[in-house]
């Protein structure tokens, strides 16, 4: 497991990072998250002053830059409790790339707590708190893609053991799924040709299974997937498995 | 010369100086490398031949078989290993041509060349050929069909077990199968440089 | 936004080209995961094992050289250092010289690519010829290996066809078969003739000195069973501690390289040819070749050594799968190589330093490896490295993160760019000053800017 050192989670008190995704774009997503952690009986802090967890510098090679946004995040993010974020990546980017870019320098070990106590979401709601079910019902057809940075974590199959526990949904399979979707940051723009050739193979597969809606623990590939199927004129639909969460409890 | 190897370890040593501590060296259970896939078997050939044709290898337990499908590909001109000659001398029809010295500068005038196994895998459907047990290295590798003769006692139930009894010789090598590539198009091509048909001849 | 030069190469690559680049390493991976998934019961944990005892080996080399050197010796070969690409090159040829030796046959051995050692030799008269299918093809060709495992898998059978016609191989017939029955008619002549066979090793034992090799044509049994003089160009990092050792590796190998159980020949050289055993080498030498490797052992990123090259992490990689292996121009192509060649570059590191870039760090070589590198972490040093070699190479194509990171650390401008950012929503990207905006949008569509929505409706609402 990429973060195997955790801290045991004791209370329901948690901190809130909704992402810069979230934050700038899928405000729902950020809500649902919020509604979703409420329901398990968590008390939520949304720190004002948060940012961004500082991997698009990380990626870029700018690890300078990357420690800047890091410490500012280490700094907003205070404290005990554990810290959500609706983010295969995002959470990676704390538990194990900061660590990283942090290795010669004096505040590694305040990094590394903060990187102890990060939780994505699925993986919180599942091996934190333990559940092992969800209420309410869902009715689709649902293609969950598999989110690079939710590799060697728990968030994986904990989505698909909440998602398959609620009445309705079907998880559907479709083909490689190890592939990425090429985002990657500014890999998406530097390398626009292959990018845009990895995403479309994705879609291929992905409808070739003909869900109603493409799911992810992760905005950033469905942003990704979703604005590539728009601009060839082909959308598709895309929920975070925290929306599917919070709208199969209105029925429960 | 030396001042390379003065070079290179100089350089080492100083690449692992900084290292605070070294990576322990990890025991292994072989029990983690067993195929858990294949069924016990309570004979070791059973075994072996199962899987050696799984790699289009091709077991056989009489000598009459071995000559028919020789005869049936009109493979009749081969090389034995003068050892084993005269054990199998009155199982070959008088036309096949049989000689029991490999000439090198004729490669391609054998079909077939017959030689001893020191040992066998059954887990891989290995045969493995030794220096001091094969009478030549050419002979079991350059003409079309190999036959490497084997006992039942020798066959080793898996890699692990073929690796703690590896022999005391200088040249050990394992044969899984006949040659093969998928170089062009990824299609399999069998008899690259080797043979193309490998036996397994249980004695 | 710059282009980046992978991603250049893999727009201008045939579509032809392209699928069967594809589909080729598709199947091989896919065959390789069921392969391992079907038959152990626990194969990240091989992985993991395995790469905790290649790393001993690295972090060790200073006692394990000098003891598989003494332990070579005792078996009956002779042990040679080379420190450089042209040491390793020149120790080549000493040996071929003092044997009054004028051809060699060559086995599949990536570090006679790495000192480009055929080049060097047909200066000297020499001629050293392939003798793996692909390799020969591509030698043929005056090509170059664009797979460690599968050399031509960017070529198909219609220009092999031509190829072995140019050259005298036979009228134009491009069935695979035809095709390896030629290459076979025509080199073991030249095995016979050969004055020396040239290899490479999978492994070596420390424990017993055991040089490993592993092939599936018997090209490398056949350059020990024809020529006289074996020579074996050996990576200082190919060493394993114990015999047994080899039963992980092994396995793991042949599974992760071609979804094999066992390469076919898998060969235990320990010295010159038994007293009397007709046939095989009288002389057995190894160089051991550095080439770079102790720079690479004293990098945070010596992980990269543990490498025993099976060319899984290119088969699941999706930008190699778009881009092919000659987009790396270098020799070692993929993930591997994206960490491996910049790093043996030295000083010419920036001008590899955009290797590194071409990733999207999805992590899917990592997963792969059978001796569990973290690839992408050792990426991301490189990139850290990149940037601050300042390689203009590297840098194409992202933006300057030093203003974001600024933004990033002040929650007021933050908030004031959340709210700011509206503005996307109403001109078009063209007329905005954000050029990966503008890369974006040129095959995407960028969701509808809500940023603040979030924070509001966390300040507005009624808490239950």
């Amino acid at each position: 497991m990429l973060n195997a050192e955790r801290k045991p989670v004791t209370g329901k008190r948690v901190q809130l990072m909704a992402t810069c995704l979230c934050d700038a774009f899928y405000d729902d997503v950020a809500r649902a998250t919020v509604e979703v952690l409420e329901h398990a009986g968590c008390t939520i802090d949304f720190p004002e002053g948060q940012t961004c967890c500082g991997q698009p510098a990380l990626n870029g090679g700018d690890w300078a830059a990357a420690r800047k946004v890091v410490r500012h995040t280490v700094r907003t993010f205070a404290g005990e409790d554990p810290v959500i974020l609706p983010s295969g990546s995002c959470a990676a980017m704390l538990f194990h790339g900061a660590p990283l870019a942090f290795e010669h320098e004096p505040d590694l070990a305040a990094v590394e707590a903060l990187g102890r106590r990060t939780w994505e979401l699925l993986d919180f709601l599942v091996n934190g708190l333990g559940l092992t079910s969800w209420p309410g019902r869902y009715d689709a057809r649902i293609a969950l893609h598999r989110a690079c940075h939710a590799r060697g974590t728990g968030s994986l199959p904990a989505a698909l053991t909440l998602l398959r526990s609620i009445r309705g949904v079907e998880v559907v399979e479709f083909g490689e799924l190890e592939q990425c979707c090429g985002f990657g940051g500014t890999f998406s723009v530097a390398f626009p040709h292959i990018s845009q050739a990895m995403g479309d193979l994705k879609l291929e597969h992905i409808r070739a299974a003909r869900p109603d809606l493409l799911a992810s623990v992760d905005m950033s590939c469905l942003m990704h997937l979703s604005g590539r199927a728009a601009h060839e004129g082909q959308p598709i639909k895309i929920r975070h498995v925290a929306q599917i969460l919070r709208d199969a409890l209105a029925s429960a | 010369m030396s001042s390379d190897r003065d070079t290179i370890l100089a350089g080492v040593r100083a690449a692992l100086a900084p290292l605070a501590a070294r990576a322990p060296l990890p025991d292994w259970d072989r029990d983690l490398v067993r195929v858990r896939t294949l069924q016990p078997a309570a004979d070791p050939w059973a075994r072996f031949a199962a899987r050696l044709t799984a790699v289009n290898g091709t077991p056989l337990t009489a000598v009459a078989d071995l000559v028919a499908l020789l005869e049936k590909n009109q493979w009749r001109r081969g090389y034995c290993d003068p050892a084993l000659w005269p054990q199998f001398q009155g199982a070959f029809p008088a036309h096949f041509t049989v000689e029991t010295a490999f000439d090198r500068t004729r490669v391609d005038d054998y079909d077939f060349g017959l030689t001893a196994a020191a040992g066998a895998i059954a887990e891989t459907g290995t045969l493995i050929l030794t220096d001091r047990g094969t009478s030549s290295r050419l002979a079991a590798l350059a003409p079309w069909v190999h036959i490497a003769v084997l006992r039942r006692e020798q066959i080793y139930a898996d890699i692990s077990a073929a690796l703690a009894a590896l022999p005391d010789d200088p040249n050990v090598i394992w044969v899984t199968g006949p040659s093969k590539t998928a170089d062009v198009e990824g299609i399999l091509i069998e008899g690259v440089h080797g043979p193309g048909v490998q036996v397994a001849l249980l004695q | 936004m710059a282009q980046q030069l992978i991603d250049q190469f893999a727009a201008r690559l045939p579509a032809d080209r392209r699928a069967a680049v594809y589909q080729s390493t598709k199947t091989t991976h896919e065959k390789r995961t069921a392969m391992l998934f079907d038959q152990f019961a626990e194969p990240h944990r091989l992985r993991a094992l395995a790469g905790g005892i290649k790393q001993h080996v690295l972090e060790n080399l200073d006692t394990l050289l000098p003891a598989v050197e003494a332990k070579l010796q005792a078996n009956g070969a002779q042990v040679h250092w080379a420190a450089t690409a042209e040491a390793a090159c020149a120790a080549v040829l000493r040996i071929m010289q003092a044997r009054g030796a004028t051809k060699l046959v060559k086995a599949k051995t990536m570090v006679s690519e790495e000192i480009a050692l055929e080049h060097f030799l047909a200066a000297h008269g020499i001629e050293a010829l392939e003798t793996d299918l692909g390799e020969f093809i591509v030698q043929l060709d005056h090509d170059r290996p664009s797979h460690i495992v599968r050399p031509i898998i960017h070529k198909n059978r219609r220009e092999i066809a031509q190829s072995f016609e140019r050259h005298g191989l036979g009228a134009y017939d491009d069935d695979p078969q035809t095709i390896t029955r030629r290459a076979r008619q025509f080199l073991r002549q030249k095995y016979l003739q050969a004055d020396v066979g040239l290899t490479g090793a999978n492994f070596v034992s420390v424990e017993s000195g055991r040089l490993v090799l592993v092939t599936n044509e018997g090209n490398s049994r056949f350059s020990l069973a024809a020529p006289k003089c074996h020579i074996a160009l050996v990576g200082i990092e190919k060493l394993v501690p114990r015999d047994r050792d080899l039963g992980l590796l092994l396995n793991l190998l042949a599974r992760s390289a071609t979804a094999q159980q066992l390469t076919v020949y898998t060969e235990f050289i320990t010295g010159p040819k038994a007293a009397t055993q007709p046939d095989g080498p009288e002389e057995l030498h190894v160089i051991f070749v550095d080439n770079g490797r102790t720079d690479v052992l004293a990098s945070e990123c010596r992980a990269i050594l543990r490498c025993i090259r099976c060319g899984a992490c290119m088969n699941v990689c999706p930008v190699y799968r778009q881009a092919s292996g000659h987009a790396y121009r270098s020799v070692y192509p993929g993930p591997v190589g994206a960490v491996l060649s910049p790093l043996l570059a030295g000083k010419k590191f920036p001008e590899l330093a955009d290797l590194p870039k071409a990733s999207s760090l999805c992590g899917a070589c990592h997963e792969v490896c059978p001796v569990d590198i973290p690839i992408p972490d050792l990426l991301l040093r490189l990139r850290d490295q990149g940037k601050r070699a300042g390689a203009p190479l590297a840098a194409a194509g992202t933006p300057p993160m030093g203003a974001w990171a600024l933004l990033a650390s002040q929650p007021a401008a933050w908030k004031a760019a959340l709210l700011g950012g509206k503005i996307i929503n109403y001109l078009p990207t063209k007329l905005l000053p954000v050029p990966p905006l503008r890369a974006w949008e040129k095959s995407r569509t960028l969701p509808e800017w809500r940023g603040g929505e979030f924070r509001r409706w966390l300040r507005h609402r009624t808490t239950p």
